[in-house]
């Protein structure tokens, strides 16, 4: 429990649950419209009535950010999960074949995992987004794809390790069976580094999600997200720092948060 | 046994694994665009038309022809690698002219700034990495170990947009945009070492950390040497080795950071040329691209396997010390993933 109330772990509970808070009631924190500006008070700088200033429309950046977090995170948790379930279900099932029947199989399968890590996985993202169309959901299947490599071969690593363990030997010796073995045993001993390896790819994903966006491939305007938020302010990087700034420092925080969260799940006990 | 075939034997595996990334990474990219819903050349058409309703069928199948995106499934996988194997990447879609003219015509503007990144990120990484070996006080020390997430986290296109921001428009000291003069290449790079530094010096501190606790160091220090003397003759080189495997990671990121960072910097490169293949949704191009990718990636692969021993005189066939487990060759991806070391390593796993 102790590292649990460390400064730094603490304050990065506290900006998920911001995130989580601003993904599913961005009224609670930003009761504005997002969509809607004030024309005169186009392009002010930050002040207590527009913490993060307004933009070339004269929408609130701050209102703008908060309700920006659904697209951001949902695309970026998405692309997680699709990672974690392609990537998850490809290193169990080779680390489960592995010395019985699929030895062969699972050098060939883990051969193109290590491909799908090596290749950049914002351009494998890229590809797929050319491909489906643009918008945050096929950015979040073309990242997630792309993460599904380093999630097959954790969590192969860990079903190769658990299932050396004496509890698993002494269950299959007690005639449980295989499946039985694999869902009750080796799956919740392999969850944990599995686990800290998803909060690390949201980290990343949330970073892809929002370069793709930058780039003009997210969603339609004027739907708020992070990464377009940060391309649109990008024409008035001169004069009005903060429309590029300070949606790009909440992406900062969001991400070291995350990544700190990894660490401490990763965190032997 | 002669030395040419010892040579042989220990080449050819090597060579071998080259052509299987290679082929691995069309097959991958082939599933890719060929599994997901979606006629890259309807839509690459409907993109120039702005309509794709009306599709004259002739002009279709010319056009799929041309791509060599006609015939079954099976035929289009075989021709295609057929044409790989000639160093022919496929015709563009959306221009019509061939991949490999148009990746040839981007490539040093992208080589220059990734090079640059390359070389201040990993001088950057190694100077922080020394300072926090050897700095006489403990905050700075742990202050200088925290730097690298900071440098992960930031998005590059903040990083760039901040750059212009203070030296092309406040200071007014380089070019904010476009490729032409020499010293348009500055700002990029530094864009790009940021992540690239960061993940160099993760992977470098935890070498360090490992070269820390060798009977030579404690040697070293017993002998009463200085800690810089320590860190310089023997701490560093043993680190840069395993360091070196790193190059491919860092060749990823840099290669997909150019596609960020040609944008915010409006120049010409194979980042900018994805971007607007995607744009145009020019499957073929960006296809030739993520290949292209993979054959630098894995001759540097190659490269860093063939020279390691080398570099390492412990590594050479025929010497009779046993292998150093810490200095493992080029796997096709190192292992240890810099940012996943810490949850993942499995010699914590084992000694729990």
């Amino acid at each position: 429990m102790t590292k649990l109330l460390r400064p730094t772990t603490l304050v990065s509970i506290l900006v998920v649950l911001l995130c989580v808070v601003m993904a599913f009631a961005p009224q609670l924190i930003a009761p504005g419209d997002p969509l809607a500006g004030t024309p005169r008070d186009r392009l002010l700088p930050p002040s207590a009535e527009h913490l993060f200033g307004t933009d070339s429309l004269g929408r609130d950046v701050f209102t703008r950010v908060v309700h920006g977090a659904w697209l951001s995170l949902a695309a970026a948790t998405l692309a997680v999960g699709i990672g974690g379930l392609v990537g998850g279900a490809i290193g169990l099932l080779c680390g489960a074949a592995r010395g019985r029947v699929g030895t062969a199989i699972d050098f060939v399968v883990m051969r193109f995992v290590d491909v799908l890590i090596a290749v950049p996985g914002i351009l494998l993202a890229l590809i797929v987004v050319a491909t489906l169309g643009f918008g945050p959901w096929s950015i979040a299947l073309g990242v997630g794809l792309g993460a599904a490599g380093s999630f097959a071969r954790i969590m192969r690593a860990q079903v190769l390790r658990v299932r050396g363990e004496e509890y698993v030997e002494a269950a299959a010796v007690l005639g449980v069976r295989p499946l039985g073995v694999l869902s009750r045993h080796i799956l919740p001993n392999a969850a944990r580094p599995v686990l800290a390896m998803a909060a690390l790819e949201l980290g990343t994903a949330v970073l892809s999600v929002s370069a793709i966006s930058f780039l003009g491939f997210g969603v339609a305007p004027p739907a708020p997200e992070w990464g377009s938020l940060v391309s649109a302010g990008r024409d008035y990087i001169a004069t009005s720092w903060w429309l590029t700034v300070l949606p790009g420092a909440v992406i900062v925080g969001v991400v070291l948060a995350v990544t700190r969260l990894a660490r401490v799940i990763g965190e032997s006990r | 046994m002669t030395r040419a075939g010892t040579a042989l034997r220990l080449v050819a595996p090597k060579v071998l694994q080259f052509a299987f990334v290679v082929w691995a990474t069309y097959t991958v990219t082939f599933l890719l665009v060929r599994v997901l819903p979606g006629d890259p050349v309807l839509a690459a058409l409907a993109v120039q038309s702005g309509d794709a309703t009306t599709v004259d069928p002739e002009q279709l199948a010319a056009l799929r022809e041309q791509a060599g995106l006609d015939g079954s499934l099976l035929e289009q996988y075989l021709s295609q690698l057929g044409a790989l194997l000639t160093g022919d990447l496929g015709t563009s879609l959306a221009t019509g002219r061939t991949v490999v003219d148009m990746i040839a015509g981007v490539v040093p503007g992208s080589l220059a700034v990734a090079g640059l990144a390359l070389v201040i990120g990993v001088l950057t990484s190694v100077v922080l990495a020394f300072l926090a070996s050897i700095a006489p006080w403990r905050w700075l020390r742990d202050l200088l170990v925290q730097l690298p997430p900071l440098g992960v986290a930031v998005p590059a296109f903040v990083t760039g947009l901040i750059l212009i921001s203070v030296f092309s428009f406040s200071l007014g000291l380089l070019p904010a945009s476009g490729s032409r003069s020499g010293d348009s290449v500055i700002l990029p790079a530094i864009t790009l070492a940021f992540p690239v530094g960061a993940i160099f010096f993760q992977v470098f501190i935890t070498a360090i950390r490992e070269a820390e606790a060798s009977g030579y160091v404690f040697t070293a220090e017993a002998k009463g040497l200085g800690r810089a003397a320590v860190f310089g003759r023997h701490v560093l080189r043993n680190a840069l080795l395993p360091s070196v495997t790193s190059i491919g990671l860092l060749i990823g990121y840099l290669a997909g950071g150019t596609a960020v960072v040609e944008t915010v910097f409006s120049r010409e490169g194979i980042g900018r040329l994805v971007v607007s293949a995607v744009l145009a949704r020019d499957v073929s191009v960006i296809q030739g691209v993520i290949i292209v990718v993979a054959v630098v990636y894995a001759l540097a692969a190659l490269l860093v396997d063939l020279s390691y021993p080398l570099i390492d005189p412990r590594l050479r066939p025929g010497k009779a010390a046993p292998k150093p487990a810490a200095a493992s060759t080029f796997s096709i991806v190192p292992e240890a993933d810099a940012l996943t070391s810490a949850t993942t390593d499995p010699k914590n796993g084992a000694a729990k």
